[in-house]
């Protein structure tokens, strides 16, 4: 065991400064499919957007108390038959709201604290017969019953497969990078494994050290694509909170998923590599 | 320990050796010896299999050696020690390490491996250079490694092509003398020569190979 690991160091040693060329231009695709994985994380919110397509938000007056707005919510429910109406209690709100606001959390607090409306959902099979609600006195706003939760939900929704896409795309081309890697190592030792066949190596004691050899620097590249998700996270962060909208943030178990991508791919990588050329340096 | 059966091997039609049938039990000596390009080289490639015979059988140590697994080859060839003509040495390993590398196969640890090796390097007078590369060394020097390669795991079968092709008379000697402790202590050996000197330094089973044929085989000299 020890020794598949020396043996894997020693080829390292001998190619130093190309396995760091590696595991950096490794780096760079994981770290920005990285990026992307969190970016469509980020647009989640929104995708959900689309299912509410068919539900029209009302406010209503918020000095109106529970009976008052249960009373009226039983009225609207009476006179339009085909409506779900459903009140969002306060807490879910402002947890909504904060996900876009992140400085509500201030407005409701303190002496000169806002108070916030009774949010109703209205699911009808119509949006347009909602807007009607306007007129009444208990009501402050009408949401919008255009489309446009539909339009931004999909395209969050096309973004996020979009961003997926990129992002097997990235980690496919720094498979190639590790698998070209290899399959170079291979045929420049092409000889030596020739000998260490004769003299009674098996495949598994020629093939180990080529793994270990891409393997540390795949794991270099894991860390640096951690680095340098964590860094482009943090630059689109900047930019929308300057906005004040609420910024994707770099979840830790990325860097986890970078070193495994760091372990897995360079691994399969070698192991696909001899398989397809397991036939170098035989005599035969 | 050897059993050949009409043994044919032909390179681009040309038939380099011609159904030879020979058999060899487990603690002989014996020479193999022709003119260059006779085919003893290719004799001894196809008993280690790193050739394929284009007819006939070959077993070594009751295995059928052109029919293994490749795994199964692997470990047969643990138990064989070659001395290539060539010496095919590891160039990115110092002498000491091209001769542990296979000591470990043996599943020797570290400390073991270096103690055994430099033992046979130093039998072989050549335990000051065990930090060099095969690339600074003289030719006889790099056959002698390839001989401590081949000898240090003591395997029970040891096949050597021209092991004296690059040494001078008197380490021609001493490791003819060597080799003859090797088989005292029961192990097969089959040495590929044409120097005539050496067959005569010792009597044992010779076999001459001429066009593709066994033409002698007997004692030396005939
Ligand atoms: N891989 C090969 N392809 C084609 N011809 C080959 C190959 N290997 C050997 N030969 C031919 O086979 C013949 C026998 O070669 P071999 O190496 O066995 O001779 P040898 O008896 O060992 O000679 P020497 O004493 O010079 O080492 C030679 O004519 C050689 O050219
Ligand atoms: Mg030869």
């Amino acid at each position: 065991m020890m020794h598949i690991f020396e043996e894997g160091l020693a080829l390292l040693r001998r190619r130093g400064a190309v396995s760091a060329v590696l595991a950096l231009s490794m780096a760079v695709p994981m770290a920005l499919a990285g990026f992307t994985t969190s970016l469509s994380l980020w647009s989640r919110p929104l995708v959900a957007l689309e299912s509410h397509a068919t539900v029209v938000r009302v406010l209503l007056h918020p000095r109106m108390d529970v009976a008052q707005r249960q009373a009226w919510i039983a009225e609207q429910a009476r006179n339009h038959r085909d409506w779900r109406l459903s009140e969002i209690d306060r807490e879910t709100l402002e947890e909504r709201l904060q996900v876009w606001f992140p400085y509500l959390e201030d407005l409701l607090e303190g002496e000169h604290a806002i108070e916030l409306p009774t949010l109703v959902e209205i699911e009808a099979g119509d949006p347009e017969e909602v807007t009607a609600l306007a007129e009444g006195p208990a009501v402050i706003a009408v949401g919008p019953t255009s489309s446009i939760d539909r339009v931004l939900g999909l395209t969050a929704r096309t973004m996020t497969w979009l961003l997926g896409a990129i992002s097997v795309i990235l980690l496919a081309s720094a498979f190639l990078l590790a698998a070209t890697w290899i399959h170079l190592e291979v045929f420049r030792h092409a000889d030596e494994i020739t000998i260490m066949r004769l003299v009674g190596a098996t495949e598994s004691a020629i093939r180990s050290p080529f793994v270990v050899a891409a393997l540390i620097p795949g794991i270099c590249a894991g860390l640096a694509a951690s680095v340098g998700a964590w860094y482009l996270i943090r630059m689109v962060a900047i930019a929308v909170e300057a906005v004040g909208l609420s910024a994707p943030v770099f979840p830790p178990w990325l860097v986890a998923a970078e070193i495994g991508v760091g372990v897995v791919l360079p691994m399969a990588a070698a192991l696909v590599t001899m398989a397809r050329h397991a036939r170098v340096g035989e005599t035969d | 320990m050897i059993r050949l059966r009409n043994l044919t091997k032909t390179y681009d039609g040309r038939r380099i050796l011609r159904g030879i049938d020979l058999q060899v039990e487990a603690g002989e000596f014996l020479f193999l010896t022709g003119a260059s390009g006779a085919g003893k080289s290719t004799l001894l490639k196809l008993l280690y299999a790193a050739e394929r015979p284009s007819d006939g059988g070959v077993w070594v140590a009751g295995q059928r050696v052109d029919q293994l697994s490749r795994h199964k080859l692997a470990l047969l060839r643990r138990k064989i020690g070659v001395i290539f003509q060539d010496f095919k040495l590891l160039r990115h390993k110092t002498v000491l390490e091209n001769v542990t590398f296979v000591l470990r196969f043996h599943g020797l640890r570290t400390r073991e491996a270096h103690r055994r090796a430099y033992q046979v390097l130093k039998r072989l007078g050549l335990h000051h250079r065990q930090s060099a590369l095969p690339e600074v060394l003289s030719g006889g020097e790099q056959q002698r490694v390839a001989i401590a390669r081949a000898l240090a795991y003591q395997p029970r079968l040891i096949l050597a092509d021209e092991p004296t092709g690059n040494l001078d008379a008197d380490l021609a000697g001493e490791l003819l003398s060597l080799l003859c402790d090797i088989n005292y202590q029961g192990a097969t050996i089959m040495v590929a020569t044409h120097d005539h000197a050496l067959l005569e330094a010792m009597p044992a089973r010779t076999l001459v190979l001429h066009q593709g044929r066994i033409e002698y085989d007997g004692s030396w000299p005939p």
